[in-house]
């Protein structure tokens, strides 16, 4: 038995270990369908504040941008507080124009000290991460839509 | 007799997470304990009221960290209630293959808390390495490590990848190589047998009288599962089994927890296998929720977790989106409670044997809180 356990351990010992060295050698695992950090693309948003009542922690402010926008006429665009996001996607859901996208660049990269740059305004949003990154969470996701359930009913 | 009496909790590192429990001590000998909960309360019951039933769902996740895709589970069965819908086919196969991956999870990330006390730190790390392969999978499959908020009222959020089938078999593989090395490793070490042997007993007709359920009611020998007793979802298509134990003491609960895994992992393997290549993935649901009553009735890693949904449509202030009422019940507290004072008042349990006796309770004590 103890022979036996002692073999089990040399084993071990000789793998290679689990952890990642991030962010010295490797960057955070991702896939592609990990939901990080929001994409806006301004040029698609209609300010229609869908996200804003999607969003179950209350992340989501819209602010006034001036400057022409021919789509929205009330010049809002949505910006997220990342010290309140939850990363659950219902904004890029509930988005009608799929302006809101969002990308793998993890919240490992958005670690700050500073509490006040947690805010990301719109203009930042619609800035992509400075760091490799794809975009991961569209609407795409969610093709082909769903269907009404068809007529008969029945428990869940 | 002089009585002391300790707090253990909620930082000490022998406390099962944000909980404190007040002993009641002679020398070494626990006479009595009492759970003090209320350090994890974040009022989610009262804050769903205010929100939308589709953001409720991502609240609902984090009532129990270890285990959260029961909690959706027992809260989209709730919802599919009141709604009238039966999931697709396909998306009832994803719920089960996600359920089972969570309490895969769940039970590996108990190995890890279980392991510590008795002070087998390699099993540990061996654990948390078999989980690390679970939550990728979870990455893959639902864009997130802990919180997935996959599982949706009418079917799945959006449908499973491509290469489900590979990637899955080979996740598992990975992961049943590692849970076969800590079965040879710690559960069948003398040691380990030594220290939980006998320790915690609790017999049949007292687990079911005390309200425990999970793997501490079967445990003690009793067969029941919910799983198997509703067959909801994707369980009645599949074959597997009821693992139990006998004497009803810390080894056994821990040798169910272990003999599940096979199960859990059994289960996906013929999950995938069956699942339809295509068809819907989920139902589209009107925003308004009808009036209804929907209570959602699951096997969770710990036990029975039940979501009971009340939606009115004479709310005041007239709130259609959102549900009157929610509760939640989570199987933690009956074992933290009835079930561990019964032990505690039965059995000489010293101050180092506690951690084992509630190490093989697997509390979340977030359930306890919400
Ligand atoms: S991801 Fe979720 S929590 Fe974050 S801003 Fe969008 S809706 Fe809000
Ligand atoms: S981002 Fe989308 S949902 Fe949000 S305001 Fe713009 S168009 Fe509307």
């Amino acid at each position: 038995m103890v022979l036996k356990l002692l073999g089990l351990g040399f084993r071990y010992l000789l793998r290679r270990p689990y952890t990642r060295l991030y962010p010295y050698k490797e960057p955070p695992f991702t896939t592609e369908r990990t939901r990080a950090r929001h994409l806006l693309y301004m040029d698609r948003c209609i300010g229609c504040r869908a996200c804003q009542l999607a969003c179950p922690a209350d992340a989501i402010k819209m602010y006034k941008i001036e400057g022409e926008w021919p789509k929205n006429r009330l010049k809002i665009f949505p910006g997220v507080d990342y010290s309140r996001c939850t990363y659950c996607g219902l904004c890029v859901e509930a988005c009608p124009t799929s302006a809101l996208v969002m990308t793998d660049y993890t919240m490992e990269h958005l670690i700050t000290e500073d509490k006040s740059t947690t805010l990301y305004t719109p203009e930042m949003l619609a800035e992509p991460p400075k760091g490799e990154h794809r975009v991961t969470f569209t609407k795409d996701l969610l093709k082909p839509p769903p269907q009404p359930p068809p007529k008969k009913g029945g428990g869940g | 007799m002089r009585k002391l009496q300790v707090f253990l909790g909620p930082q000490h590192p022998g406390a099962p997470g944000n909980v404190a429990f007040l002993l009641t001590l002679d020398g070494e000998r626990i006479l009595d304990v009492d759970l003090i909960p209320g350090f994890l309360h974040r009022g989610f019951e009262k804050m769903m009221e205010y929100r939308r039933w589709d953001m409720d769902l991502v609240m609902s996740a984090r009532i129990c960290v270890e285990d959260p895709d029961h909690v959706e589970l027992s809260y989209t069965h709730a919802m599919d209630q009141i709604f009238g819908v039966d999931p697709p086919e396909r998306a009832k196969y994803a719920r089960t293959i996600v359920a089972e991956f969570s309490r895969l999870a769940s039970h590996l990330l108990w190995m890890m808390h279980f392991a510590g006390p008795v002070a087998a730190r390699y099993a540990t790390s061996w654990a948390i390495a078999a989980r690390e392969e679970v939550l990728k999978w979870f990455d893959y499959v639902a864009g997130h490590r802990i919180y997935h908020h996959y599982i949706y009222p009418g079917g799945v959020r959006w449908n499973l990848p491509k290469d489900l089938k590979e990637r899955t078999l080979q996740v598992l593989d990975r992961v049943e190589g590692l849970v076969r090395d800590m079965e040879r490793g710690f559960f069948l070490h003398p040691v380990f047998q030594r220290r939980a042997r006998d320790v915690g007993r609790l017999k049949a007709s007292d687990a079911v009288r005390l309200g425990a359920t999970g793997p501490v009611l079967r445990g003690s020998g009793v067969a029941h599962d919910i799983r198997k007793a509703l067959k909801y979802d994707a369980y009645g298509m599949v074959d597997f089994e009821i693992p139990k134990g006998e004497y009803g003491d810390a080894y056994d609960r821990a040798m169910v927890r272990l003999r599940e895994m096979y199960v859990s992992i059994g289960i996906i393997r013929q999950a995938v296998q069956q699942i339809p290549e295509e068809g819907p993935y989920r139902w589209r649901l009107p925003m308004a929720l009808p009036p209804g009553e929907g209570v959602g009735r699951v096997e969770s890693a710990r036990g029975e977790f039940m979501t009971h949904i009340v939606s009115t449509t004479e709310k005041p202030g007239g709130r259609p989106l959102e549900p009157y009422r929610i509760k939640f019940r989570g199987p933690t507290m009956a074992h933290l409670t009835t079930v561990l004072k019964h032990i505690v008042h039965n059995e000489e349990i010293t101050v180092a044997d506690f951690p084992v006796v509630v190490g093989s309770l697997d509390p979340c004590p977030p359930d306890i809180d919400r």
